[in-house]
């Protein structure tokens, strides 16, 4: 027995993908040029996702930040901030961040998924119960797993459907209810109707946790996401997001209304067990959230050119999985094909995400695209006529396919 | 979303919720496995992960029960969901 054959069926899909061209889950780029360019070898390519919402991963500001706090602090913290102390700095950006959103209570942590893992996994306790939406990301599933609470599912996207199980599940004696939703839902780009689920929260005194992971930055007037473009973003008991998309850097945040949300830092352990986020990334987080408050041209830009890329794909005829929003995927009729149009889209210099089952709702194989505030008309044409293009080569990229398969 | 389905008003037994887990899982067996309670709902059947989940919410549904995910997680064959179904409908 090897202790690799319980992967042998996982092995034989990614070596049956690999047959149709470079790994779609491996891609090595060479260089990257700025928010909307990359290169692999000779080949200049156009980024189509990379979540980079506001594009500000080049930006000087943010770099200059970056290079200052490396210079001044080094380049890693080398430690948690519960055995090892926080710099200034990571005071200073959860200062921020709480003051942005209006809110009692900011925790900063290394990564958006980590954010999740530690914060569902703690504030749920054993008498507990975790309601999450069907089609959470998986940080949120792990979260759940880590936490002592049950976890109930509900349709997604559906409060009436979270209603009815808050309602057969009854009286949760001596704990609360903890429901998760999502803002911006990262596969097919569709967005949670949050009013709603405040609402149905609110009948059951049950409490709201919304990872804003793809809205932050994007959505409402100041950019603090879809809580707040529903105008009930004070009604919301905890905010969660990353600073790797519209902030342009990595790590992640929770935000809390409730003070109470502190004494959390010494008991979460994705947060005490791991190394904080270095002074270079808490630097460019935080002068792109200052992007985020003083540039609201970036949304608008980044709004307008989805909206020009969903109504193009969608005159195409292109079956599409939600209304127009920075995440725009492309459902296709199977893995194979999906994979085999990957792989034609980026030798046409556009890199495009594969999605595939499991990690899909409905099972989906999709062609994802992420949007950038970066993008000008004529960029969002490039990717329009490649996709115009690759509709042309139907027939000779269904023969590859099964050339492919016949040759096992 | 479907439309809710009435919550049956008789006892289930082990073979009435078989039934109905069979009748659940038809979207989710193109292949048209050969269903038996020792199936592998993921191995053998081909289920993937999430659609497992998608299969659980319509058997919630049904039998007006709720099976949290540890609980599923546990769960490999299609005979051991018609256990897990039987004990919370006799709760």
């Amino acid at each position: 027995m090897d202790i690799f054959d319980k992967f042998s069926a996982l092995k034989a899909r990614s070596d049956m993908v690999k047959k149709f061209g470079p790994d779609p889950f491996g891609v090595k780029f060479d260089e990257i040029e700025h928010a909307t360019r990359g290169r692999i070898g000779n080949r200049s390519i156009i980024l189509a996702g990379t979540n980079n919402y506001l594009g500000l991963t080049f930006d000087p500001d943010c770099m200059d930040a970056s290079i200052d706090a490396i210079k001044r602090h080094g380049t890693g913290t080398t430690g948690s901030r519960i055995a090892n102390g926080s710099y200034a700095e990571h005071l200073d950006l959860e200062d921020a961040l709480a003051k942005h959103a209006g809110m009692a209570s900011a925790i900063v942590f290394s990564t958006g998924y980590q954010t999740n893992l530690a914060a569902i996994a703690t504030l749920a306790g054993p008498k507990d119960v975790l309601f999450i939406d069907a089609d959470s990301h998986a940080c949120i599933i792990d979260g759940c797993r880590l936490s002592a609470a049950p976890t109930i599912r509900f349709r997604h996207n559906s409060p009436a459907d979270l209603d009815k199980r808050l309602i057969r599940h009854g009286e949760i004696e001596g704990g609360i209810a903890l429901v998760v939703i999502e803002g911006l839902y990262s596969m097919f780009g569709d967005r949670a109707p949050i009013a709603e689920f405040v609402d149905v929260c609110q009948k059951h005194g049950a409490y709201l946790y919304i990872d804003e992971a793809h809205s932050f930055g994007v959505f409402g007037p100041t950019g603090c996401g879809l809580a707040e473009e529903e105008g009930v973003l004070d009604k919301v008991d905890f905010i969660s997001g990353t600073f790797s998309k519209s902030l342009a850097s990595i790590g992640g945040f929770c935000l809390s209304k409730h003070k109470g949300f502190e004494i959390t830092r010494k008991a979460m352990r994705a947060y005490m067990f791991t190394a904080s986020p270095t002074p270079s990334n808490i630097a460019s987080a935080r002068a792109a959230l200052d992007k985020i408050a003083e540039k609201p041209e970036l949304r608008h830009n980044l709004h307008a050119r989805a909206a020009q890329l969903h109504n193009g794909l969608a005159e195409m005829g292109y079956d599409l999985c939600a209304a127009a929003s920075p995440i725009i995927a492309v459902r296709r009729p199977n893995e194979l094909v999906a994979a085999t149009e990957w792989n034609w889209l980026l030798e046409e210099g556009v890199y495009v995400n594969l999605a595939v089952p499991p990690g899909t709702p409905q099972s989906s194989s999709l062609l994802r695209i992420s949007l950038s505030a970066a993008y000008t008309e004529d960029e969002i044409n490039i990717i329009l006529k490649a996709f115009k293009d690759l509709q042309g080569q139907g027939d000779v990229l269904m023969a590859r396919v099964q050339e492919i398969m016949a040759a096992g | 979303m479907p439309e809710p389905i009435p919550a049956p008003t008789r006892a289930h037994t082990p073979e009435q919720i078989f039934d109905k887990i069979c009748e659940l899982l038809v979207p989710y067996n193109p292949k048209n496995h050969v269903i038996i309670r020792q199936s592998g709902i993921v191995t053998d059947l081909e289920v993937d992960s999430t659609a497992v989940f998608d299969l659980i919410m319509g058997l919630e549904d049904f039998y007006d029960i709720s099976i949290p995910m540890e609980m599923v997680s546990d769960i490999k064959t299609v005979g051991e969901l018609v256990v897990a179904v039987q004990q919370l409908t006799a709760e």
